[in-house]
């Protein structure tokens, strides 16, 4: 209404023109909340889809890391003395279940793996987060949502197609139990949880920090040792072992690998998932609180 | 009139690192840096009611962006404060952006990767926007600025006049109540600017959207804003109308004039002997002088310049924001000498 002060003539409407202006509150109802990021899940999915052909690629760089792996454990229990029955074991493991273990890793990393961290630093270091703040949605919900997008094209895409190689390549066999499939799954699902989460806390740095090309590849390293994807925990010394426990990255990947290696039996399993669910849900909730407080720190770009 | 938005004495600091100099300096910095303080917005206060159309301008890092950065809840301002309709922009900011659109003629606030309409859709989702009111927007844009051409193409494969045509539609799918506008036409060819001037001047009359307008295009402020604020070094220098902007200055007119040979500046003062004609310091071929429209005619000056002297070639230039805003600033000078 242009010049809605002066535009009106009569009464009730008169006295409702001259109080101030008020914006109607607003808010989004439940259904409404999950049928937005659902959209962005689907649209990320389609994102992806679009830059299909730079994954098959990917599916060999994964064969040849795990290959690499493959025979230099194969080398380490070759050269290993037996024990008193006769068997070889590393850290717990057998050589069938070390290379599962290696195999399995790297083939749960090519689900929940993304670049939220850089995603996020990139937005904030060119200023491009403003056109995030703009929208009546948390940045934070919108890119776990793209994060899940990601992920069900990586299942399809990426981790099929590394599975169909790997299985008969290494001779892997699976538990016999079938439910352990699925604890797995499900246990790598709340791995991309944690680590999407830990992901936009690194990212949030980027509020603070000028530069943080060296964190992202720091941080990118030092997970690969405290998720167990390199190499199992068990491997390393006693206070390594305790210290990963405190921590919440033992969720993104040893506790699904060690779900599937039947490593966890009874109510174990249900501890681990526990763990894994607790972690989930903490990193969420201080993603939020940690963006909120950080948001106050956008710099302007430009006058 | 009832305000709309409400802005008192606001502020905006940002801190910057100054650096010392050389190795040693550097060593220095990296343990103890030191800071400098610069205020960007300076004590800034104003009311704009329901339905205006306001162009909010100032030179480069005058303040303009960092102002509508804080009015969209985009920054925290250091001191006053911001109220939009009874919300404060960045602690409402959930609230607040459902009832705002903006467009950073910089940037897209499309889906890069996605074909227009996908965009289109996710922000009927963002918004809410009833089915109903989306196909009356979405036909009203396609009358108006003819999206319907390319909403299936990617983002990434527009033009930026026919990207900037999508960015304003998306900005007021959801009918906003205020339009944030921050440099709409930078980048834009003659056309295109036009197009866009006509679509906002249509869609205020049709949907009585409140806008606040910043340019460098002093044309876009004159043909849109009725009301303009200049803001210089953070701080407002004028708040009023456009006409009144116009009595106070006069509307400078540059001539340019390229000479076959030498003369003084005295010579061309002479050549406009008695008339309100500037000629600015300069010897030799190029000589520029400045006059107001309103007390002479650039053609009259023209024909004198040209009858005195062997001309070349001559360029008349009407003042951009960054000079108007320069003659309001000496001005304010002035009045406090």
């Amino acid at each position: 209404m242009p010049g809605a002060g002066t535009t009106v003539t009569g009464g009730i409407e008169a006295a409702a023109a001259s109080a101030p202006e008020r914006l109607l509150p607003w808010g989004r109802s439940l259904p409404a909340t999950w049928g937005l990021y659902l959209s962005f899940v689907r649209l990320s999915f389609l994102k992806f889809l679009a830059y299909r052909l730079r994954y098959y690629t990917g599916v060999i760089s994964y064969t040849i890391f795990i290959s690499g792996h493959y025979y230099i454990y194969t080398a380490l229990f070759a050269s290993s003395a037996p024990a008193a029955d006769g068997t070889v074991s590393i850290g717990g493991l057998s050589l069938p279940e070390m290379i599962t273990y290696v195999a399995v890793s790297w083939i749960g990393r090519s689900f929940y793996f993304n670049n939220i961290a850089r995603e996020l630093s990139r937005m904030v270091t060119e200023g491009e987060i403003a056109m995030q703040l703009i929208k009546p949605f948390h940045l934070q919900t919108v890119m776990l949502s793209e994060a899940v997008g990601e992920s069900c094209f990586r299942l399809m895409m990426f981790t099929l197609p590394i599975v169909v190689v790997i299985v008969p390549l290494f001779h892997l066999r699976g538990p016999a139990d079938p439910a352990l499939y699925l604890w797995t799954f499900l246990s790598f699902c709340l791995a991309l949880v944690i680590y999407s989460q830990w992901n936009f806390l690194v990212g949030c740095l980027a509020f603070y920090l000028k530069n943080i090309q060296g964190v992202l590849r720091a941080q990118m390293v030092s997970m690969d040792f405290l998720t167990g994807v390199l190499i199992p925990f068990t491997l390393f010394p006693h206070w390594f072992q305790t210290a990963v426990q405190w921590l919440p990255f033992q969720g993104i990947s040893y506790i699904p690998v060690t779900i599937f290696l039947g490593k966890r039996p009874g109510n174990e399993l249900y501890h681990a998932l526990g763990l894994q669910l607790f972690w989930a849900a903490f990193l969420f909730i201080l993603a939020r609180l940690v963006f909120r407080v950080a948001v106050r720190r956008v710099i302007a770009q430009g006058g | 009139m009832p305000s709309l938005i409400h802005v008192e004495n606001l502020s905006k600091d940002y801190r910057l690192i100054r650096k010392r100099e050389g190795v040693g300096g550097g060593l220095v910095d990296l343990v103890r840096p030191r800071h400098r303080i610069l205020r960007a917005v300076d004590n800034v206060s104003f009311d704009i009611a329901a339905g205006e159309m306001v162009g909010y301008i100032g030179a480069n890092g005058a303040g303009k962006s960092t102002t509508i950065k804080m009015l969209t809840g985009i920054l925290t301002p250091t001191a006053g404060e911001v109220s939009v309709g009874g919300l404060v922009p960045w602690r409402d900011r959930l609230q607040y952006t459902r009832h705002i659109g903006v467009v950073f003629g910089q940037r897209t606030q499309l889906w890069w990767d996605l074909a227009v309409v996908e965009s289109f859709r996710l922000l009927r989702k963002i918004y809410e926007v009833p089915e109903a009111v989306y196909a009356e927007q979405m036909a009203v844009f396609d009358k108006l600025l003819g999206i319907g051409e390319f909403l299936h193409q990617p983002v990434r494969k527009l033009s930026l006049g026919q990207r900037m045509r999508c960015d304003l539609a998306a900005a007021l799918l959801h009918r906003p109540r205020i339009l944030f506008l921050d440099e709409p036409t930078i980048g834009l060819d003659v056309v295109a600017k036009e197009s866009v001037r006509e679509f906002l001047r249509e869609i205020r009359d049709l949907q009585g959207v409140t806008v606040i307008l910043t340019t460098h295009d002093l044309n876009d402020i004159e043909q849109l804003c009725r009301r303009v604020i200049i803001i210089d070094k953070g701080k407002v220098h004028f708040d009023g109308l456009l006409e009144d902007l116009r009595l106070r200055l006069g509307r400078r007119v540059r001539l340019t004039v390229d000479l076959r040979e030498d003369r003084t500046r005295e010579a061309m003062q002479t050549t406009t002997e008695g008339l309100p004609v500037n000629w600015q310091p300069a010897e030799g071929r190029h000589h520029v002088a400045e006059f107001r429209r309103a007390e002479i005619s650039g053609a009259e000056v023209i024909k004198l310049v040209v009858n005195a002297c062997p001309v070349s070639d001559l360029h008349l230039a009407e003042p951009d924001i960054e000079e108007i805003v320069r003659d309001i600033y000496r001005a304010a000078g002035k009045e406090h000498a």
